[in-house]
């Protein structure tokens, strides 16, 4: 149990450089769960982190120890692999006591700690297999029993439900979450599922080429994400964006409709160019006429709601509307963004326009 | 594209015609060495070559009576094994050194060194193990060797090392392993079959070379391979016993290569069908 900092981290491959300046706070006992697309440099630092790649510059803390030049054997972490990295000429009873003999505990000491991670883990009956016969589902859990047992100060995750199916996905999601409070250790988990992402973590850090976007909780990165990337990112569809205009309290879209500034969750006045960004559950159908028109071209039911793929102000958009309403490809419909939940950015800079945000009522 | 089944059909007779052409091509000279040790010495160089003859073991008894043949085989058995056990002391690691920090070059040296004539380095050899006494000693045999073991194993083994994912390698390390522990403990066992295939290509090898053993043996510590040159006389050869022991030596690497040949063949290939 150990907290983590990250002081002007920077990692080098030869020339390329693929965090160049990382500062990040991480709490003993926290959650954290680092997201971002493909090359964003999240697995990078995870592997410094486990001490799997040197550090090129800055300062790496777990707890009160600057562990920069403390070998990955030597750093007490755990942790579950992508493809799980079982070893497989082990039994899963050997795969789990292997890092523990290691470290000299006699079988008598190793013993129970093996039964108690397997029972917590519901893989008792598989002790004795290899994991060439076990289930992909199995193996992630004996990923994680291997990591269990070794009581670690920090658990580090390299996206372990991607290899998962969709349902076992959800199910592997739940039962880490419930694992983390009873294990009461640092967790860190990468992955490049946002829904994974919102779900499991305390604070999210969102990354891009090796640069912390945003970090927050998740209610606080999807309510106000700092740029455009964040807000893109994060949200599932991806928010909407719109080019506009601020003119006086009004802001003015590309085809002419027109939305108070007073709908936007941040303070705006004046003149200038901006983007709007709607997410599509943020939407509410209007009387016709107000709001923007959006001509219906492709209607997905998903059951609890239905998306609406639409054009307005020139744009594609998606909207999350009811299922009672039925909606149809060639209808129009009024939209308008809920009170408050709308944001603007800078078309230049890309960042949220006033971080001063409004109280909303 | 599919192919028509008269085109699979002609397919096949002409890979099965391939085969039997390339079966023959190997096996005739096998067949007629073989043939040849059972013959009387003058019915050997016979032309047209006899194939209804009168079967003897004379040739084996000569062997066996006329020459310490007893000795030169344990003589290739300790040259050998003791090259192949240097072969893979040495060349295990190398390869797994090579496949886990991906710098080949010193498996490609050693390659080289394979592929270079014998010859090249007899010369210095033979001065060097006369300064230090060695010619005739089973050490010099089992060192030069290694010439031939060494870069058998290692390039038969990096494959094996290269296909086990290195976030295996990755998870030891996080589990506490030191470098030599992740060799010993997880790589180890997971290249056995590849062990097993550069072991029995070493000692092969190692068993037919017959350069090193002809220059740097003596009379007391000279291999089958190089012994069997005794029956090719300034005037006369006597064929029928060059024979026998030419089959007695080819002996051993072929029962190993019929007992072992789908591993050597998956093992061969291994490299190959990599993705």
């Amino acid at each position: 149990m150990a907290s983590i900092t990250m002081r002007n981290l920077v990692k080098k491959y030869g020339a390329v450089t693929v965090i160049p300046d990382l500062n990040l706070e991480i709490a003993d006992e926290e959650f954290i769960v680092l997201v971002g697309p493909s090359g964003c440099g999240k697995s990078t630092l995870l592997r410094v982190l486990a001490g799997l790649e040197a550090i090129d510059g800055g300062d790496l803390m777990i707890g009160e120890t600057r562990v920069n030049d403390v070998p990955a054997a030597r750093r007490d972490i755990a942790m579950v692999f992508q493809d799980y990295a079982l070893y497989p000429h082990m039994t899963v009873r050997q795969n789990m006591t292997f890092a523990l003999e290691m470290r000299g505990m006699t079988a008598a000491e190793i013993q129970p700690k093996v039964e108690e991670a397997a029972r917590l883990l519901d893989i008792l009956p598989y002790l004795d297999r290899r994991p060439k016969a076990l289930s992909g589902g199995q193996r992630q859990r004996v990923a994680m029993g291997r990591a269990i047992v070794r009581d670690p100060q920090v658990f580090l995750f390299d996206e372990p439900l991607s290899n998962l199916d969709a349902k076992l996905r959800g199910q592997v999601r739940a039962e880490i979450k419930t694992l983390s409070k009873k294990l009461k250790t640092t967790m860190v988990f990468v992955t490049h599922d946002q829904v994974e992402a919102m779900t499991m973590a305390d604070r999210i850090v969102v990354m891009k080429s090796g640069i912390i976007q945003q970090v927050g909780s998740p209610e606080e990165v999807y309510e106000n994400p700092r740029n455009l990337f964040v807000a893109s990112f994060i949200g599932a569809p991806s928010m909407n964006f719109l080019p506009a205009r601020i003119e006086g309290d009004e802001i003015v879209l590309a085809d002419d409709s027109r939305l108070p500034t007073a709908l936007m969750a941040e303070a705006a006045s004046g003149t200038g160019e901006v983007i709007l960004g709607i997410r599509p559950e943020h939407f509410e159908l209007v009387a016709e006429g107000q709001g923007l028109a959006a001509d219906i071209d492709l209607v997905e039911p998903l059951g609890s709601d239905t998306l609406v793929h639409a054009r307005a102000a020139g744009q594609e958009i998606i909207a999350r509307v009811s299922p009672d309403l039925r909606p149809r490809a060639g209808q129009r419909l009024w939209l308008s963004p809920v009170a408050g939940k709308a944001h603007l950015f800078d078309p230049v800079t890309e960042e949220r326009i006033n971080s001063q945000l409004r109280q909303n009522a | 594209m599919s192919m028509k089944p008269s085109d699979s059909r002609l397919l096949d007779w002409v890979n099965v015609v391939l085969l039997v052409l390339a079966g023959v091509l190997v096996m005739t000279p096998t067949a007629w060495m073989i043939l040849s040790s059972f013959k009387p010495s003058f019915e050997v160089t016979a032309y047209p070559p006899t194939l209804i003859f009168d079967p003897t073991v004379e040739n084996y008894v000569t062997l066996t009576e006329q020459t310490p043949f007893l000795r030169y085989t344990m003589n290739s058995i300790i040259v050998t094994t003791g090259s192949t056990l240097l072969g893979l002391l040495l060349g295990t690691p190398a390869a797994f050194v090579a496949s886990w920090t991906r710098i080949t070059w010193p498996a490609v040296v050693a390659l080289m060194a394979r592929m270079a004539p014998g010859t090249l380095f007899l010369l210095p050899w033979y001065v060097m193990f006369r300064q230090v006494d060695m010619i005739g000693s089973y050490w010099a045999l089992i060192l030069t060797h290694a010439v031939i073991t060494l870069p058998i194993v290692t390039w038969v083994l990096l494959p094996y090392f290269d296909n086990i994912p290195r976030s295996i390698f990755e998870a030891a390390q996080v589990d506490g392993c030191s470098p030599f522990r992740i060799f010993r403990r997880i790589a180890l066992p997971l290249v056995s079959a590849g062990l097993a295939v550069a072991a029995i290509l070493a000692f092969v090898f190692s068993w037919n070379f017959f350069l090193f053993s002809l220059v740097l043996s003596n009379s007391q510590s000279k291999t089958l391979i190089a012994a069997s040159f005794n029956f090719i006389g300034e005037g006369s050869t006597n064929w029928g016993g060059l024979m026998a022991a030419a089959t007695i030596i080819a002996l051993p690497p072929l029962i190993l290569a019929a007992v072992v040949q789908r591993w050597l063949i998956s093992g061969l290939t291994l490299g190959a069908v990599k993705g």
